[in-house]
């Protein structure tokens, strides 16, 4: 989920002049785990009978001309393979969108019999990694305004 | 006797077979240093020095009460430069059976007030009014061995602790909790809990190092040299001379072993090469069944020792003893190695029922 291009250019000029002292706010870990991890849409992924999940990830369809001439003249595939482990497929299947990360945390632990820490550790480092690569974004649930409501859903006291 | 706690055990509340109300706790052990915790709070920093040093575990979560642990030997702290009546002192002592003389008690209130004054110090710079009690001095222990002083503080955070020095081992240790100040009724908590189950040195000639999921009991004359704590991966090495013992766990075991088999990743990790020892299987303490290597050290390995032990001689190791098991349990493997003098052959065998897997 990219930011508005106000809010970018906001903390981009706070990035190049320091001394404005323009930073964004920091996440705190408490708002960090109730995030949502959610897949890039552009990937495909398929699980293997063995446990492995292989993604493939497409050919960055905003690259400029050079860049693709450049990538046809150096025979580089349209298309790339990535390989995760069972527990990573595990992870990889829990960024739906309605997990929290502290959900996917508590599930891989249990799932896999790790300490809570070790859990924690583990899933954080990896869900940053594929955040890195663009393979998920993190979603935030914001509330619905009253107007947004569908009032047949809520429920009568 | 084999330890009998694991960390985050369950135990019964009351009495055994009563009520299946089960309480968990998390059980720390570090240089000496044992205590409970509640349950899923976890080690997050320490010192490697046994002589003077810190611990501190966090609670789970944001992270916001932590216990930490300082301790330091009260004979060291006395002593000044060394002289050469210090060096020699031991040895005459022994020669003519004499015990050791009586060190002085030290000035607890002296350090407590030191310490206080530093967290007065940066509740000051946080812009917080800083106020402490400490109450009378009092000798307490099983059998009077301790001499402690309590305090709390507030100021910024807030804390509950204890300083005291043990006629045992000579340490003068400082504990306490500190969390925010709305914390105040889980500190007491927490901090009764600390102090009631703390010990600060080696029992029945053992020293418990347990963290993370790693619980283990080993000589209290081993030394701890090197550590690695990783996600999935914790290893501890101690030393006694030249000798060593390796504690090793992993996790994911059935990850692990869908591409290793137990013999494969053991000679992985093996310090030495096993091609020539005796193999056999046995089951454990814990009803696990564990593949072990041991016999005497082959000549290429003894030179790799000797290497390795550059640093002293002392109790040279000829035999080597290394065994694996798997855990299902906790889904983890857990490896102990030990290179050993002839004097104390056997050691594989007596550390590994006190390393608790489940």
């Amino acid at each position: 989920m990219r930011l508005p291009l106000k809010t970018r250019l906001y903390y981009g000029i706070g990035r190049h002049l320091p001394f404005l002292n323009i930073r964004p706010p920091e996440v705190d870990r408490k708002s960090a785990m109730t995030l949502r991890p959610g897949r890039n849409a552009q990937l495909t992924w398929e699980k293997r009978e063995s446990g492995e999940t292989i993604l493939t990830v497409p050919e960055n369809p905003k690259a400029g001309r050079v860049t693709k001439l450049m990538a046809r003249w150096l025979k580089v595939p349209n298309e790339r393979h990535v390989e995760l482990d069972e527990v990573g497929g595990y992870v990889w299947e829990l960024c739906d969108g309605d997990h929290t990360v502290e959900s996917i945390v508590q599930k891989t632990g249990r799932q896999y019999k790790m300490n809570r820490r070790e859990a924690e550790v583990s899933v954080t480092m990896f869900l940053q990694m594929l955040h890195e690569r663009n393979f998920i974004g993190f979603y935030k649930k914001v509330p619905k305004k009253s107007w947004q409501r569908n009032p047949e859903e809520e429920v009568k006291v | 006797m084999p330890v009998q706690t694991t960390k985050n055990e369950k135990r019964p509340a009351r009495e055994e077979g009563a009520a299946s109300e089960t309480v968990e706790r998390t059980v720390v052990g570090w240089q000496g240093i044992r205590f409970t915790l509640p349950p899923d709070w976890n080690v997050t920093s320490f010192s490697m020095d046994r002589d003077s040093g810190y611990l501190k575990v966090d609670s789970p979560g944001s992270g916001t009460m932590s216990a930490q642990v300082r301790w330091s030997n009260a004979a060291k702290q006395e002593q000044t430069a060394p002289t050469l009546y210090y060096f020699l002192a031991p040895y005459f002592r022994r020669l003519l059976r004499r015990p050791a003389p009586a060190l002085p008690k030290s000035d607890l209130k002296g350090n407590l007030e030191r310490i206080l004054k530093e967290t007065g110090k940066q509740a000051k710079k946080s812009k917080a009014p800083f106020e402490s009690s400490l109450k009378p001095e009092k000798v307490e222990g099983e059998n009077g061995e301790r001499t402690a002083i309590n305090f709390t503080w507030s100021g910024g955070g807030r804390g509950q602790g204890k300083i005291w020095q043990c006629a045992v081992c000579n340490r003068i240790v400082v504990a306490q909790v500190v969390g925010l100040p709305k914390d105040l009724n889980a500190i007491g908590v927490i901090a009764s809990q600390l102090f009631a189950s703390m010990h600060d040195h080696a029992m029945e000639g053992y020293d418990l190092w347990a963290l993370y999921d790693l619980v283990a009991e080993v000589p209290e004359t081993f030394r701890l040299e090197a550590q690695k704590l990783l996600s999935g991966h914790l290893s501890l090495t101690f030393g006694r001379g030249a000798e060593k013992i390796v504690i090793q766990r992993w996790g994911l075991a059935n990850m692990a072993l869908k591409k290793f088999t137990l013999e494969e990743w053991f000679r992985k990790e093996a310090m030495v090469n096993v091609k020539r020892l005796a193999r056999r299987e046995i089951e454990t303490a814990h009803g696990h069944r564990a593949l072990v290597f041991e016999g005497a050290l082959p000549l290429t390995s003894r030179i790799g020792v000797l290497r390795d032990a550059r640093n002293s001689l002392r109790r040279f190791p000829t035999r080597y003893a290394g065994g694996i098991w798997e855990c299902p349990e906790t889904n983890k493997l857990f490896l102990i190695q030990a290179l050993t003098n002839r004097r104390s052959e056997g050691l594989w065998a007596e550390v590994e029922p006190r390393c608790v897997c489940h």
